[in-house]
């Protein structure tokens, strides 16, 4: 679905560049036609086509530009790893359907594995009483 | 780290659409408040558009009230004003280049 906000904006560009040759177009004109008539007081505005045509591709540009950027994440800390313990990887999906590339993982990983924090000795017997009753 | 995420996400939509306004008034050949005023409304536009897109259906979904832009922003003022200077410099300068490509 990632080439709908491109095909936006691409079409917005295209029809932005169009009005502005169009306007430009008509600016030249109004100067020509101006010399040759000699009238000072020659009305030269812009044409209600070409401003229309202007306001849509910008607004065409914008909506494709907002739906192309990737998605806002909760400032809480709480409500962000909150968010990752409960939906995981799949919660972070952009447009695509691909994981962001910045993802990674539980924010408190590094407090919940703390190497040096393991009971050693409590591990090894139920290690041992594992091993024991299995061999029964 | 998810604040400097998004004070970066949202000012990348205002710099481009802001160049952007910068053409449309260009060529438009508006002169003077008028082309503060074009930006102005589209800048709002653009950001209600954010807003609605972005925001406003996970804020929902965790019972937030319609305007409260807590979950992703420190504070609305930031949010609904956050852009606006910072785009500016770009949109005056496309403004006149565009105008000037446009008209002389």
């Amino acid at each position: 679905m990632t080439w709908i906000p491109r095909f936006i904006t691409f079409t917005g560009l295209v029809l932005l560049a169009h009005a502005g040759y169009s306007a430009q177009e008509h600016a030249a004109l109004a100067s020509a036609t101006a010399q040759h008539s000699n009238q000072a007081g020659t009305s030269t505005s812009l044409p209600i086509d070409i401003s229309i045509e202007t306001i849509v591709a910008t607004m065409a540009v914008c909506i494709g530009l907002v739906l192309n950027t990737p998605n806002l994440r909760p400032i809480q800390w709480n409500v962000w790893a909150g968010k990752i313990e409960r939906e995981g990887a799949e919660g972070f999906r952009d447009s695509s359907g691909a994981v962001e590339k910045d993802y990674r993982g539980n924010p408190f990983g590094t407090l919940e594995s703390r190497p040096g924090f393991v009971d050693i000795r409590k591990q090894r017997r139920e290690f041992a009483e594992w091993a024991k009753s299995g061999s029964t | 780290m998810s604040i400097e995420r998004e004070n970066q996400i949202h000012p990348i939509v205002t710099d481009l659409t802001s160049s952007l306004f910068g053409v449309t008034a260009g060529i438009l050949g508006l002169e003077s408040y008028n082309g503060f005023l074009l930006y102005l409304v589209l800048s709002v536009i653009t950001t209600i558009f954010v807003y609605v897109v972005k925001v406003l259906p996970e804020s929902l979904s965790e019972g937030r009230s319609i305007g409260d832009t807590q979950r992703f922003f420190k504070g609305a003022l930031q949010f609904w004003s956050g852009g606006l200077a910072s785009g500016m410099p770009g949109f005056v300068l496309t403004w006149t280049l565009f105008y000037g490509l446009v008209r002389v």
